[in-house]
């Protein structure tokens, strides 16, 4: 365990400016450990590649390019990599970081027939939300981004809910009702609302995922407490602030 | 797009907020000045929040548009209204999502 050890080691705010809640950091913590863990369909390697590729997708010319152009489909080019993950791999990264808005459901068709499975799909979904939330972070707090954490060595747990069904998003979800022992607690403490489901299909990313949000937003039980502030921001200013993400980038949910 | 003296939307610190949700996602030469001011309205602690809140929900935009996750139907309903008048139905990311 001592790739563990040193995987907490790189997240810390000790230097902040400002003081960070202790259960915001504890949470990113769990998130950073979590991220260089074998998964259930990547190794641990693969998963800190997928964040390192995140984090390059940022800088990628022929993304800004793309970003730039009337359809991601008018223009052709090759990414800037910082990582030997498969092509199909890179290109799945740098779109959903970078033009997140005009995803559909080509995109997703084309992943899966470029050889992604539908729960590395997601897998890799819920990689880099974790580390574009931590990094998010550091940026909106003026500080520099964490060192990535050092791989677990081990094998991915390849592990498929046997409830999961199509038809409710691009990719197969688990509905509360068909979830089995082996993830009974996935929606613990959630309402488990399409966005809470929208990674089901590897609950590992759901319950890490959710644990983050919970720190950085409000947990579910107190999103509709309006009686009752927890947070210096209040209600309001939290639901303003985070529909002004969503909008800027286009998101609908 | 958020310009500067936009609408804060009621909210206390509203148009503070919109324009470092802006500027980060927009203008990063222009985020630290957006910090700052939102620092003098709202002070630390709450800066860390909404530095929290911000930073999740640039995450979970991507973990909704890249799953393609629908709105709840009920939820579909009750802001359809709005969502035509605010033009987010107009989102490409909204095809078969509302």
């Amino acid at each position: 365990m001592s790739g563990e050890t040193a995987t907490v080691g790189t997240l810390d705010y000790r230097h902040s400016p400002l003081p960070v809640r202790g259960d915001l950091a504890a949470a990113q913590k769990r998130a950073w450990t979590r991220l260089a863990a074998p998964g259930e369909w990547w190794s641990g390697a693969v998963r800190v590649a997928i964040a390192e590729e995140t984090r390059a997708a940022e800088d990628c010319g022929f993304c800004r390019e793309r970003k730039a152009a009337l359809s991601p489909y008018a223009v052709t080019g090759a990414h800037e990599t910082a990582t030997d993950l498969p092509e199909v791999l890179a290109e799945f990264i740098h779109r959903i970081r970078t033009d997140p808005g005009r995803l559909t459901r080509r995109f997703c068709d084309d992943a899966l027939a470029g050889g992604l499975g539908d729960a590395e799909y997601v897998e890799t979904v819920g990689v880099m939300a974790t580390v574009i939330a931590i990094d998010s972070f550091c940026d909106a707090m003026g500080m520099p981004r964490h060192a990535l954490p050092t791989p677990v060595a081990g094998e991915p747990r390849r592990r498929r809910p046997a409830g999961a069904k199509g038809g409710l998003a691009w990719v197969p979800t688990v509905a509360p009702e068909d979830l089995t022992e082996a993830e009974a607690g996935m929606y613990d403490g959630l309402s488990a609302v399409n966005i809470h489901r929208a990674l089901s299909l590897v609950p590992a990313e759901v319950t890490g995922f959710f644990d983050m949000d919970s720190a950085h937003y409000l947990p579910d039980a107190q999103l509709k407490d309006f009686g009752t502030e927890y947070r210096a921001l209040t209600h309001a200013q939290i639901e303003f602030l985070a529909g002004r993400v969503s909008a800027i980038n286009q998101c609908v949910y | 797009m958020v310009e500067e003296g936009a609408s804060g939307g009621g909210v206390a610190a509203g148009e503070a907020l919109a324009r470092y949700a802006e500027a980060f996602c927009e203008d990063r030469d222009g985020f630290a000045a957006a910090r700052e001011r939102l620092h003098g309205e709202i002070g630390g602690e709450a800066l860390v929040d909404a530095a929290g809140v911000l930073a999740i929900f640039n995450a979970v935009v991507r973990i909704a548009d890249a799953t393609g996750i629908p709105l709840e139907e009920q939820k579909a309903e009750m802001s359809a209204d709005f969502r035509g008048a605010l033009g987010i139905d107009d989102y490409p990311a909204a095809a078969g999502k509302v």
